[in-house]
């Protein structure tokens, strides 16, 4: 069991990077930190029941997306994960190849073309469920296992979700990219 | 071509470190075989660095302080509550 007078010292640490996922999933600095003061708070209260020892940052990150969905998820129904149909795999890749012909690693030279604004949009862009999935594979590093605990659903749903989403990510990503006529689209 | 393929399929699971050893080295011995799916493998790798890194924010410099404040009042309610 943990101290709560240890609360502030054991959790402080980890307030920048909830403070940042809160961003990427409210898109709205006033609300991120709303939600994050809400997450300290519940966390502040229920430290008793923190088993010590274990994985705090995940224990707050648990904290954190049940914050924001009570308070923010009501309004949207989001697509579920069997309505978006089937996504190609290695989606960019395969475009940005077929734009260089056959250059050696000239695709990886070409993820130089999006700046860190193109991705925050492709990230910003993705249905919740997909998003909270890549953000904390991606962005926090949880292992599926941390995410499936902190989401609370099976280790295969985690895996879907996270690999739909990047899909869907690097779709978007695509997108932004004939738009912003930094290449030529598919025919 | 059929390494290829059972290769593309754990993409992710390889770049997330989630694989296997047993599945991770069957993995690594296509890999060193065929350039095409190392350069695939090393895309998705990057372009989950990318993400990373363009997904991190700094917090508002004052965040710290609402935070201990909010903790310190909560104390304060807590100690002289019922």
């Amino acid at each position: 069991m943990a101290d709560q007078a240890d609360f502030e010292s054991d959790a402080m640490q980890f307030a920048p990077q909830l403070y940042s996922a809160a961003l990427r999933m409210t898109r709205n600095p006033a609300d991120a930190e709303d939600v994050v003061q809400e997450t300290f708070l519940k966390a502040y209260r229920a430290y008793d029941s923190f088993e010590a020892g274990t994985n705090l940052k995940a224990w707050l990150y648990r904290i954190l997306t049940n914050a924001y969905i009570n308070k923010y998820r009501k309004a949207r129904r989001r697509p579920s994960e069997v309505e978006l149909g089937e996504l190609q795999d290695l989606y960019l890749f395969k475009r940005l190849g077929e734009q260089s012909g056959a250059r050696e690693s000239a695709e990886k030279e070409a993820l130089d073309m999006f700046v860190d604004e193109d991705i925050i949009e492709a990230i910003e862009s993705l249905p919740e469920n997909f998003r909270l999935a890549v953000l904390y594979a991606d962005v926090d590093g949880f292992s599926y296992k941390e995410i499936a605990a902190i989401l609370d659903v099976p280790i295969g749903t985690v895996m879907s979700r996270l690999h739909r989403g990047r899909k869907l990510l690097q779709k978007k990503l695509w997108n932004l990219a004939v738009e912003h006529g930094l290449v030529e689209p598919s025919p | 071509m059929s390494g290829c393929e059972s290769a593309v399929e754990y993409v992710y699971q390889y770049i997330d470190d989630e694989l296997t050893y047993t599945r991770r080295e069957r993995i690594k011995w296509h890999l060193r075989r065929c350039g095409h799916c190392m350069s695939a493998f090393e895309f998705e790798e990057l372009l989950k660095a990318k993400i990373a890194e363009a997904g991190k924010s700094e917090p508002p410099a004052e965040l710290f302080d609402t935070l201990r404040a909010l903790i310190e009042q909560e104390r304060k309610t807590g100690d002289s509550g019922c």
